[in-house]
Parts: C-alpha cells; sequence; structure tokens
C-alpha cells in the first residue's frame, strides 16, 4: 500500500468520521473519494455543486457527471472542465425555462433542457417546447424525447415538432417515452429517417400508443384539473401522503 | 412513552436496533413521522411529496444508522436527513406556481363554506409565498410558525445560532408580507 | 402602507413582546398570525402509511440495509464492493425468476409491466450482446452509477449471447457494455448513441411504460 493510498484512506476515514459527528449522511466528497477521486478533486466538486444549487441549479446532473467520469477512469483534470461544461448548460436551461414561464424552474426540466441543448436543440426550440408542453413533468419528457430523436437521426424541426403534435393529445410523461421506440420500429421496418422527418413535417405526426388499459391521455389537453399537481397520477381521494410511487 | 417492553430514550432504541432488534426501528418511525410531519408537509409544499421524502429519509437513516454518533440526538440527526430528503424532493418532482394557479384557488373556494373564502384565498396565498423563499427561510419560518417551535428547539434541529435563525425568520416574514400584499 | 414589519411588530410575532403600538400594524400582525395557524392546521400530514411503508422495506431487508428501490437503481457508489456485489447477484436472480415468469412475449418485444397507476412500477428491459470471446459482461448505466460490476450479463448456452434484464423506470437512461471488467462498448441496438464528453460515446435508451423497441 503506497503513502498515497494510506492518505487517500485516512482521508476517507476522517471525511466519514466528521460527517457522522456533524450528523450528516456521507457527503459527495466522501463518496467521490470511495470512487476514486483525490479528496482535492472531491472538495473541488462538490464546492462547484453547492455553488450551483445555490444559483437554483439542480445539482444532481453535476454529481451524475462527476461519478460516471470516475467510474470510466477519465484522468481528473478532464472531469472538471466537463462539469463545468455541464454547468453553464444548466444555467442555460435555467434561463430558457425561466423565459418559457416556468418559474421556480423545476430541476428535472432544467436538467432536460440543458441535456436538449447540449445534443445541438435551438434555445427558441427548447423554449418552445417547455412552454407548450401540458405539464412540467410533460416539459421534461418531451425536451428528453425530442433530443433523443434528433440523436437518433431525425432532422431537430420534425423532433421538435413531433413532440409538439404528441403534446396536443394530453400525453401523460410516460407516453411521452414511446415516441423514439415508435421511431425506432418505423426504422426495423424499412422506413428511412428523412421520411419519418417529412411524414411529420407534413402533418402526419406519429403514432401515440394509448396506455395499457386506458383511453388516451391523462387529464384535459393543455391543462390541469383544478385541485390536482401538475405530472402526478393522483385519483380522486388520494393526497392524503401516501407517497404514491413518483419514483423516476 | 414507556409501555411494558417498549424503550424510551432514542439512545436505547438505536442500541436495539443496531444490535439486530430491526423491528424496534418502528418506534423511531413513528415518533419521528409524528414530530416532523407537518414540518415536510409544509416544506414539501405537497403532502405525497412529503411522505415520499419522509419515508426515503427514514430508510437512509435506517441504512447509516451507524453512523449516528450520539444517539440520544437521534431527532436531530434525522431531521438533517430529512431535510436533504425535503429539498431534492422540492428540486426534482415540486410543484410550481405556473401551472394553473387558478386551479387549486377553486378547490379552496369549494372546501370553504359560508364566508370562508377569505380564509382559503389567504392559505393558498401562504403557501405560494413559502414558494418564494429559499430553502433556509421556508425551512426557519415553518418551524417557527407552522411547527410553533422555540428558537432554542430550532438552534438544535438546525444546528445554527439563535441569533442567526432569529434574522432569517424575520426575513422570511418581511418577503411573505410582500408577497401577501402583492396579490391584493 | 409600505415598508416592513417594525421592531415591536417582529418581537410580537416572535411570541416575545406586546402587540406593536400602531393599531394598523397591530391588525396586520393578528391577520398574520391567524392565516398562518390556518394553514398550519388546513395541512393535510402523512400518517402511519409512512411507517407501514418504511418498516416493510426495513423488514425485507432484513437487516442488511435497505437497497433502494428498485425501480429508482441507486445504487449508492458509498457502499464497499462486496455488498454491492451480493445485491447485483440477489438482484440479478431475482429479476430472471421474474423474467422467466413474464416470457410470453415476442422476442424483440421485451416484457413489459404496464404501470399501474402511478405506483412507480419499472419496466423489464432485456439487454443482449454479442461477445462470444468476453469472460464477463456488465450493464453500467446513469441507472447504477455507472458501477463496471453490479449488472451482470449471464451466457446463454445454446446461443452464446450474453443478456441481462434488468427492471427501469420510465424515461431516459444513458448506458454501456463492460466487457471483461475494462472494455467499455456501446449497445447497437440502444436508440440512439452520444457524445459522454469524456471522449466516448454513450448508449441511450429512453424506456416507455410498455417498453421499448429498437433497431
Amino acid at each position: 500500500m503506497t503513502v498515497g493510498n494510506r492518505l487517500l484512506i485516512g482521508v476517507v476515514g476522517i471525511a466519514v468520521l466528521a460527517s457522522s459527528v456533524v450528523g450528516q449522511e456521507p457527503s459527495l466528497t466522501t463518496r467521490l473519494v470511495a470512487r476514486g477521486a483525490t479528496a482535492e478533486f472531491a472538495a473541488r466538486v462538490e464546492a462547484l455543486v453547492l455553488a450551483s444549487e445555490r444559483a437554483g441549479l439542480p445539482g444532481e446532473p453535476i454529481e451524475n457527471k462527476a461519478i460516471e467520469g470516475l467510474a470510466k477512469r477519465a484522468p481528473l483534470e478532464r472531469i472538471l472542465p466537463v462539469l463545468e461544461q455541464l454547468r453553464n448548460r444548466l444555467r442555460q436551461g435555467l434561463a430558457e425555462t425561466e423565459a418559457a414561464g416556468l418559474s421556480p424552474a423545476p430541476g428535472l426540466v432544467v436538467a432536460a433542457a440543458a441535456e436538449a441543448l447540449g445534443r445541438g436543440m435551438e434555445p427558441a426550440e427548447v423554449r418552445e417546447l417547455i412552454r407548450s408542453a401540458p405539464t412540467p413533468d410533460a416539459a421534461a419528457a418531451g425536451l428528453s424525447v425530442a433530443a433523443t430523436l434528433a440523436a437518433q437521426g431525425l432532422d431537430h424541426r420534425a423532433a421538435a415538432r413531433a413532440v409538439h403534435d404528441a403534446y396536443r393529445q394530453g400525453p401523460s410523461a410516460d407516453q411521452l417515452y414511446e415516441l423514439p421506440s415508435v421511431v425506432a420500429d418505423m426504422a426495423a421496418h424499412g422506413m428511412g429517417m428523412a421520411d419519418v422527418a417529412r411524414r411529420i413535417m407534413e402533418g402526419g405526426g406519429l403514432p401515440l400508443p394509448p396506455m395499457a388499459g386506458e383511453g388516451r391521455g391523462r387529464g384535459p389537453p393543455g391543462g390541469v384539473p383544478p385541485g390536482q399537481v401538475p405530472g402526478r397520477d393522483k385519483a380522486q381521494g388520494q393526497g392524503q401522503g401516501q407517497g404514491s410511487g413518483r419514483r423516476r | 412513552m414507556g409501555r411494558a417492553g417498549e424503550p424510551e430514550c432514542d439512545a436505547e432504541v438505536v442500541g436495539r436496533v443496531l444490535a439486530g432488534e430491526i423491528e424496534v426501528f418502528g418506534v423511531l418511525v413513528a415518533r419521528y413521522r409524528d414530530a416532523f410531519a407537518r414540518y415536510a408537509t409544509a416544506v414539501c409544499g405537497d403532502p405525497d411529496l412529503a411522505a415520499d421524502a419522509m419515508q426515503e429519509a427514514f430508510i437512509r437513516a435506517f441504512d447509516g444508522l451507524r453512523g449516528c454518533r450520539q444517539p440520544e440526538r437521534f431527532g436531530a440527526w434525522f431531521f438533517r436527513i430529512l431535510t436533504n430528503q425535503c429539498r431534492n424532493h422540492r428540486s426534482r418532482w415540486g410543484k410550481h406556481e405556473a401551472a394553473d394557479p387558478a386551479g387549486s384557488v377553486t378547490v379552496e373556494a369549494k372546501e370553504s363554506a359560508d364566508g370562508a373564502l377569505m380564509q382559503g384565498e389567504l392559505r393558498d396565498g401562504i403557501a405560494r409565498a413559502l414558494d418564494r423563499l429559499t430553502a433556509d427561510q421556508r425551512e426557519a419560518f415553518v418551524l417557527r410558525h407552522v411547527d410553533g417551535r422555540s428558537y432554542r428547539e430550532m438552534a438544535e434541529l438546525l444546528v445554527e445560532r439563535e441569533d442567526v435563525l432569529r434574522m432569517r425568520v424575520h426575513r422570511a416574514r418581511e418577503l411573505m408580507r410582500r408577497f401577501l400584499e402583492e396579490r391584493g | 402602507m409600505t415598508g416592513g414589519w417594525s421592531d415591536e411588530a417582529q418581537r410580537h410575532l416572535d411570541g416575545e413582546g406586546p402587540p406593536p403600538p400602531d393599531a394598523d400594524e397591530r391588525a396586520r400582525a393578528e391577520a398574520f398570525l391567524a392565516a398562518t395557524r390556518g394553514y398550519s392546521a388546513w395541512l393535510r400530514v402523512p400518517g402511519p402509511q409512512v411507517d407501514r411503508a418504511v418498516m416493510e422495506a426495513v423488514r425485507r431487508s432484513g437487516g442488511r440495509g435497505v437497497r433502494r428501490s428498485v425501480w429508482r437503481w441507486l445504487v449508492e457508489s458509498r457502499l464497499a464492493v462486496r455488498p454491492m456485489v451480493a445485491a447485483g447477484a440477489a438482484f440479478a436472480l431475482v429479476i430472471a425468476s421474474v423474467a422467466l415468469t413474464l416470457l410470453t412475449q415476442p422476442p424483440n418485444r421485451p416484457t413489459a409491466q404496464p404501470p399501474t397507476g402511478g405506483s412507480g412500477a419499472g419496466v423489464l428491459v432485456r439487454f443482449e450482446l454479442d461477445a462470444p470471446g468476453a469472460r464477463t459482461v456488465a450493464l453500467a448505466g446513469s441507472f447504477n452509477g455507472w458501477s463496471d460490476h453490479a449488472i451482470a450479463f449471464s451466457r446463454s448456452a445454446e446461443t452464446g449471447r450474453w443478456s441481462v434484464t434488468v427492471a427501469l423506470p420510465p424515461g431516459e437512461h444513458q448506458y454501456l457494455f463492460v466487457v471483461d471488467g475494462e472494455r467499455w462498448v456501446q449497445d447497437p441496438a440502444a436508440h440512439a448513441q452520444v457524445r459522454d464528453e469524456f471522449g466516448q460515446t454513450n448508449s441511450v435508451l429512453v424506456v416507455g411504460p410498455r417498453g421499448v423497441v429498437r433497431s
């Protein structure tokens, strides 16, 4: 065991001790060090995450990206710039989300907006996808789906249009997630992406499969029934703190 | 407390759980769900979200129980975990003003009877005003005004000096007053 | 009246002083207190259902620690390797047995459980890889902290193909296959491939409630 490793273990040990004396669960720093980061690197990541959260950005995407980099054994000096770029994209995502009228901006939507921007969607497209979404959950799903459709080879305007068309059918967020499979299915049946794009732009839209055992969509298109929290599947009489699954 | 066979203080319960009597963890769950459910609901802004956050917090507390170095202060230790979970859940799944604000006011109007419409609107106003505080302010305000705790208790839970907390609550009230007046 | 609470009002609202002398401010203070009291009383607060759910999870774990709810897939990286491998193996067994009992679907539509009205049920997704020379294959992704060993594939004796079936929540997932613990390869059957910004590409799968279709 090298001196470096001994030191590392010592630092992890102290960090764990410190965090438990202070009375908290293991910090991000501790978790990163356990994954092979140096204490200094971990501290810088944690500082970046905290600063981002204080600025109203979701910290989880940054944490997850750091963990991904460590898992893939990327050099530490490569990881930090990637995290900073991500933070910048999240800032952009936040700006677009607020410009679309969602304030305070939900972390899920901001993260999805950042991802969409990173995959080449235009800020205006991102804004429109948020603005015309029936619920914030649908906005996050719509952004994620549009970005994936674009990555599948669909022209990004067609991708955005497909999602807008789907919004109008009043889908749940989960139903939107069907769309990339629908496109993959079309490709498997021999349709080229250019043909799919043409069909969408001509108003053909993509077929949105109904939910198993239900009619089309949930809730009125373009709105949420009064008394319901948007994007949440609340049956009548619920809401007694059952904590029914939202575990995404 | 003090029924035959039921342990009394947190330290004793924690000790027994760590020794393998996992059922006894239920005593802590009941005790602190009762103590903090109101706080969690007001901070999360939604009872389902609060239930999820509490559930997650208890599970993390169970998993990390060995890390609770002062078991006689389990409550304060758990409170930190719960606050983190509430913040995470809020930022990931919390509701926002933009979505159909008229909706919930309509519900309030239906629920309230004979002239309590004003009450309903005030409650709705408080809920929305809370949304606009920072997390720190919201937590302090809720502990003070929704839970009715003393600054001394708050200092223990939030691990913060009383004078700092006083300023925070004063500031929160300022903002709440301004938000409520904005709505007219 | 613009401007905020006076010092007397703040002290009174703290319960540490008499009502403020100004009649208008006194009225506002009383209204504020009444509103917060009303709000507090009106809150619908989670009840013992929380206790039951927690204790079920605790019991199921047998005291060894509750793994993250299956459908969330947040395997914590702070856990030591051995428990995580054990969890991964136990997990694969559970999934394998569930998958076996649901084997009624045609091959290219993986088995999928319809969501039960917001209960957060995950969707079973099958991953496959042709890697005849490999000794081990694992699934690493955003859903398990990119662990390079926690979700292990198994090889079919007849076809030689590696596969694993995993329950994932609906939404986008990024992942790679890890061959022999060191080679990170894309899934050719994914919906798309995207840059990971570390110089590699991640495979992307968007899971809908009815399962996934890929090329």
